[in-house]
């Protein structure tokens, strides 16, 4: 048995105007997990410390909080894993949410992103008579079997950084719910699909990896990447900087050899761009002022002809 | 007993005694940035090289390491890439090959990971690689700077080679996503909790700042997609690393780097004003080592870094 002190983010909206925290102590067995702990204060100490759960096996999402500054479920985190040395564990609500009570947040904004989504099988036909299956093959199936474990939790959304300064960004899991359906050999509307989720800002992914921390290892960034991938193979909203971006690059990748920062800034805003072009140019004049500028031509490495190969081989799309 | 040992064996010992008896000499990928708009954090690193008493050998007919972005068009052309500049470092007898940049880190060792652990990885690249006569054989190990500076030359030894120590100076850590996420690839240390940038600020005389910023993104590669995003990010960071007293930034990614440096001042109009100026790992450890800081580029900067070194009475 340990001593476990939880040190819980209070708060709510009803009545506070600000939050504050209370500390309670519970005996429990070291190896027992943070929900469990924060059950037995609840049951033993403070019945008014609210969260939320339901299956404490890491099933249905409820349950995802801040641990001591990072996101995830409590019934999944052993407190032996996250206290310091005096038994401490800070809990708070999940960021990037309104918070409700204590550790309940106001979940609406990651449900509206993924009701967008339209988050069910749009079919050809309708099938009104159910006469034939809708037979997927394995190799099909295994590309969604990871994206359906998903249980919800938000854990990623919480911990998105892009999110967390413009909630207009679909955020992870809705844009690797997107890939579900996109990649759906029975669904229809793959390219609307694409389109919407790119409206939504699927190019505004930081590629920052925040959401590899996913509890069910659905790794949203690796089925961001994916649904780019779409996009580009479908040709759908190529006009938007993010794609123009992505080819830029590998265009003057496949010139030069090199990342040319320069070219970058031109092609992904558009050289005849005036507009955009004079919203980056302070900070141009600035490091320009400091002798920072990039060259303008760039030269190519030595053997810049086998990139060249490398791409041609693959077929890579440079524009 | 027999102890006669396959060839490849006896290949594989022979390599890791060359390894070990002559560690001062690394292939060197310094990647785009640092050749172009942060050239300063080239000359710092062959600095400190120098400092340090290793070569880097910079593997000049290197590419670009796809930057994260090229795996946005096509799954294979980074790996094929990076296996062209590995073959090109195992030409050239130097597998153990360093980068001083985070995002730099994270593709190459991701690709890496890729062509070791599958053989229709390895078999694609090479038989495009065999086009133009190159060969990856699947040696190389790619590390960060600042990996070397704590396995290969050890925090003690830094303590003692450190000549002019930061006089506490509050230095806030700044990762970069790519040299920590994802931990199935880079796993050097924990990516929640990292703490090598503390240890290297600590031994070099500085006060390490903890914030909850140090392990988060800075927006780099968003900065074109959609204005006030990347700022924001940026302002975001510097607010939690200013609130909780820092005088500076370390980081060891120019990506990074570029963002930290080139956009609080724009981000000021919704986090405040910032200004922290941001050192390159490099930079930092060279001058507590003793390179003359007029060498290190620090005029370079958009926040300039030496009127708080003045205030700390590091320069005059
Ligand atoms: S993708 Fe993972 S972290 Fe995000 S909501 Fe789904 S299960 Fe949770
Ligand atoms: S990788 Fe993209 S979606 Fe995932 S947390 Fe980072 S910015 Fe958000
Ligand atoms: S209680 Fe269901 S996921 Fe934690």
């Amino acid at each position: 048995m340990a001593q476990i002190t939880l040190d819980v983010f209070r708060f709510d909206e009803a009545v506070d105007v600000v939050p504050h925290r209370s500390q309670v102590t519970v005996d429990v067995p070291e190896t027992t997990t943070v929900l469990d702990a924060l059950e037995t204060a609840k049951a033993e100490v403070d019945g008014s410390i609210s969260f939320r759960r339901s299956c404490r096996s890491a099933i249905c999402g409820s349950c995802s909080m801040n641990i001591n500054g990072t996101t995830g479920l409590a019934c999944k985190t052993p407190c032996n894993t996250v206290m310091d040395k005096d038994g401490v564990i800070q809990v708070d609500p999940m960021p990037n949410f309104q918070p409700m009570k204590d550790l309940v947040v106001h979940m609406d904004p990651f449900w509206d992103k993924y009701t967008r989504l339209k988050p069910y099988l749009q079919p050809a036909d309708r099938d009104e008579d159910h006469a034939t299956e809708r037979r997927v093959s394995p190799e099909d199936m295994k590309k969604l079997v990871d994206v359906a474990n998903c249980v919800m939790c938000a854990t990623c959304y919480a911990l998105c950084p892009v999110v967390s300064v413009d909630p207009a960004f679909a955020g992870p899991a809705a844009i690797a719910y997107a890939y579900r359906f996109i990649e759906d050999v029975r669904d229809s509307k793959r390219d609307e699909r694409i389109a919407q989720i790119s409206e939504d800002y699927l190019w505004l992914c930081a590629h920052c990896y925040a959401c590899s921390y996913c509890p069910k290892h659905v790794d949203p960034n690796d089925r961001i990447v994916d649904v780019k991938r779409a996009a580009i193979a479908d040709r759908v909203m190529m006009n938007e900087r993010g794609p123009r971006h992505a080819l830029t690059v590998n265009r003057t990748i496949r010139q030069t050899g090199m990342l040319d920062e320069t070219e970058l800034i031109l092609g992904t805003i558009g050289r005849f761009n005036v507009r955009g072009l004079l919203k980056v140019a302070p900070l141009g004049l600035r490091m320009a002022a400091k002798g920072k500028l990039p060259p303008i031509f760039l030269k190519p490495i030595p053997k810049v002809d086998e990139v060249r190969t490398i791409f041609d081989a693959l077929e890579v799309p440079v524009a | 007993m027999s102890t006669t040992l396959l060839p490849e064996q006896r290949a594989g010992d022979a390599h890791k005694q060359t390894k070990s008896s002559q560690s001062k000499r690394y292939g060197f990928f310094p990647g785009c940035v640092a050749k172009e708009s942060c050239k300063e954090l080239f000359n710092s690193a062959m600095l400190l090289a120098d400092r340090l008493g290793i070569e880097l050998v910079e593997l000049t007919a290197a590419s670009c390491c796809g930057a994260s972005v090229v795996n946005d068009t096509n799954r294979d052309v980074a790996r094929v890439l990076n296996a062209r500049t590995y073959a090109q470092a195992e030409a050239l007898g130097l597998d153990d090959v360093i980068t001083i940049c985070s995002t730099c880190t994270g593709h190459m060792r991701a690709a890496n990971k890729e062509l070791l652990e599958s053989d229709v990885h390895m078999t694609q690249a090479n038989a495009i690689l065999g086009k133009f006569g190159a060969r990856y054989n699947g040696t190389v190990t790619v590390r960060h700077l600042l990996w070397l500076l704590i396995d290969d030359i050890g925090l003690d030894r830094l303590r003692e080679m450190v000549v002019r120590p930061l006089n506490g100076l509050k230095v806030a850590p700044f990762y970069g996503c790519h040299i920590i996420r994802p931990e199935s690839v880079n796993g050097w240390e924990s990516s929640r909790r990292p703490h090598s940038l503390e240890d290297i600020i600590a031994a070099i005389g500085g006060e390490p700042i903890d914030y909850a910023g140090k392990t988060r993104c800075c927006g780099f590669h968003i900065q074109l997609e959609k204005e006030g995003v990347a700022t924001s990010m940026v302002g975001q960071n510097m607010r939690m690393a200013k609130d909780r007293g820092a005088q500076a930034v370390l980081t060891p990614c120019p990506l990074c780097h570029l963002a930290l440096d080139g956009y609080q001042a724009d981000s000021a109009a919704r986090w405040g004003r910032t200004d922290l100026p941001t050192f390159h790992l490099p930079q930092l450890v060279a001058f507590a080592l003793g390179v003359p800081p007029e060498k290190l580029g620090l005029n370079k900067h958009l926040i300039d870094p030496r009127t708080v070194m003045v205030a700390q009475e590091l320069i005059a």
